[in-house]
């Protein structure tokens, strides 16, 4: 018999992802327990009202959640995101919360902190979560309430992010950059960075809403920063130009112009993870919505469902020229928001190019090459 | 106070602490704080440590354990003995076991 029974090995180094590395076995998923929200950001690509009734009764049950999760569990997923909308507006976020973490998952959950109340704490407390990230809509009421549109919504968020750190509860956070808080950014990342020693990170790109509401989309679009601007900001940040920097060498790929394939896909959708949306459906990915790329969890089981399912939609191709020659080889595939969920979104079809997305990532590029010549 | 495991003591699984077999990968997950830290590991047993866990029910003693494995793994018996208790010294240390009871 030998001695070494344990091995206590950094999650990067655990031997099973090497073993599973080509199985496509599903180790993580999302949970997106609600599309709605209690607050109303002008950039939300989810967020419907608090109290919509017919959002609310599209929601899953606990035991359609546990139902969907225990399947989970069952092919193997380690990592589970709670997410929504805002998940803490469901009165049954603790069950669910307790549910996942009693069956073995590493639970994270995606909060905008406003409704975090005592008895969530003494919950996190003694069942902690892997995580919680908090977003960061602007640091002060003015900025914060523009971007929310909810009166009083600052100083509930302050209550419960003070809340979060006074006991301890591991906090990470993000902020999106938008044309109502952009002058207020330096000063968000100082706030954040000031209050975990997690990551933050901001993301300047918007995509548009899940639902397709018009009037909602052109709100996005009108806060959207333009490609110089969101250059300016990345720019700005230290630790963001350092790491886009760092990273220059899997940013910018020119031998993708010799690529000579009509695969839609090639991010990593549907490779080990899977989001299930609020009212039951498979996606492959929280922003692909596309009618042929869901299914319903309702009627077909989950493995039923994975394996065969994410093969046929990661084998959808394009015959569109406009992406097979823009998109699809293009070097800059990593400093772009363009995927076919997104392109979904964008223009109802999977394989448009979408203008803004390639501005952004062109002034992106030439910023990273101007900043290496310099160097 | 550190507990010290001995021979005549029983154990069993901690229930603040869950098992998970993902692809053949024993890992120990740990549902309350204060046990183990799985912030950036991952806490896994190898098929000898998976065969002690899976005696440690509150039926039998270290000692009782250890002659069952001397059945099926080769090893001085008591090697497997020492084995068995220092795997079961660590995982008390990580409070994933409690005992439940002595003989």
């Amino acid at each position: 018999m030998s001695k070494d029974f344990v091995s206590n090995v950094s999650l990067h180094d655990f031997s099973l992802w090497e073993k599973i590395r080509n199985e496509r076995k599903i180790l993580a998923f999302d949970l997106e327990i609600t599309a709605r929200c209690n607050n109303n950001c002008r950039h939300c690509y989810v967020n419907l009202p608090a109290d919509d009734k017919k959002a609310r009764e599209s929601e899953l049950s606990p035991a359609g959640i546990k139902s969907i999760a225990g399947q989970a569990i069952d092919l193997g997923a380690l990592w589970c995101l709670i997410t929504g909308g805002e998940p803490l507006l469901r009165e049954d976020f603790l069950d669910i919360y307790l549910y996942l973490k009693q069956k073995g998952l590493l639970v994270s959950v995606f909060t905008n902190a406003t409704l975090i109340s005592d008895k969530h704490i003494q919950v996190f407390k003694k069942y902690p979560p892997r995580n919680i990230e908090v977003t960061v809509y602007g640091v002060t009421k003015e900025t914060y309430e523009r971007v929310t549109r909810k009166p009083g919504s600052f100083d509930a968020f302050m209550r419960g992010l003070n809340l979060l750190l006074k006991n301890g509860i591991k906090v990470r956070f993000k902020a999106m950059a938008l044309r109502s808080n952009v002058r207020e950014l330096p000063r968000i990342a100082q706030f954040c960075r000031e209050r975990t020693k997690d990551y933050f990170r901001f993301d300047p790109l918007l995509h548009l809403r899940f639902d397709g509401d018009a009037k909602r989309n052109s709100e996005i679009r009108s806060e959207r920063l333009s490609a110089q601007e969101i250059v300016e900001i990345e720019e700005a940040d230290s630790e963001r130009s350092e790491a886009l920097k760092k990273g220059c060498d899997k940013l910018i790929m020119p031998e993708t112009e010799h690529i000579n394939c009509n695969h839609l896909f090639y991010c990593g959708t549907g490779n080990g993870s899977f989001t299930v949306s609020h009212d039951g459906y498979f996606l492959l990915c929280s922003s692909l919505r596309h009618p042929g790329c869901i299914f319903s969890l309702k009627k077909t089981p989950l493995s039923e469902i994975s394996k065969d399912f994410v093969l046929k939609v990661r084998d959808m191709r394009s015959n569109r020229r406009e992406f097979l020659d823009k998109c699809r080889k293009c070097g800059l595939f990593n400093l772009c928001l363009w995927c076919p969920a997104h392109s979904h979104l964008e223009t109802g079809e999977l394989d448009k190019p979408v203008e803004y997305f390639c501005e952004v990532a062109h002034a992106r590029a030439q910023a990273l090459k101007n900043n290496i010549d310099k160097q | 106070m550190e507990i010290k495991a001995s021979l005549n003591s029983i154990y069993k699984p901690s229930e603040d602490v869950v098992t998970r077999d993902i692809q053949g990968e024993f890992i120990i997950v740990p549902i309350t704080s204060g046990i183990g830290d799985l912030e950036g590991e991952i806490f896994s047993l190898n098929k000898h440590g998976r065969a002690i866990w899976d005696k440690l029910d509150g039926k039998k003693t270290i000692k009782d354990i250890a002659k069952e494995l001397s059945l099926d793994f080769d090893g001085a018996p008591e090697d497997i003995e020492k084995d068995v208790l220092g795997l079961t010294q660590e995982l008390l240390k990580k409070k994933m076991l409690v005992e439940a009871g002595k003989k």
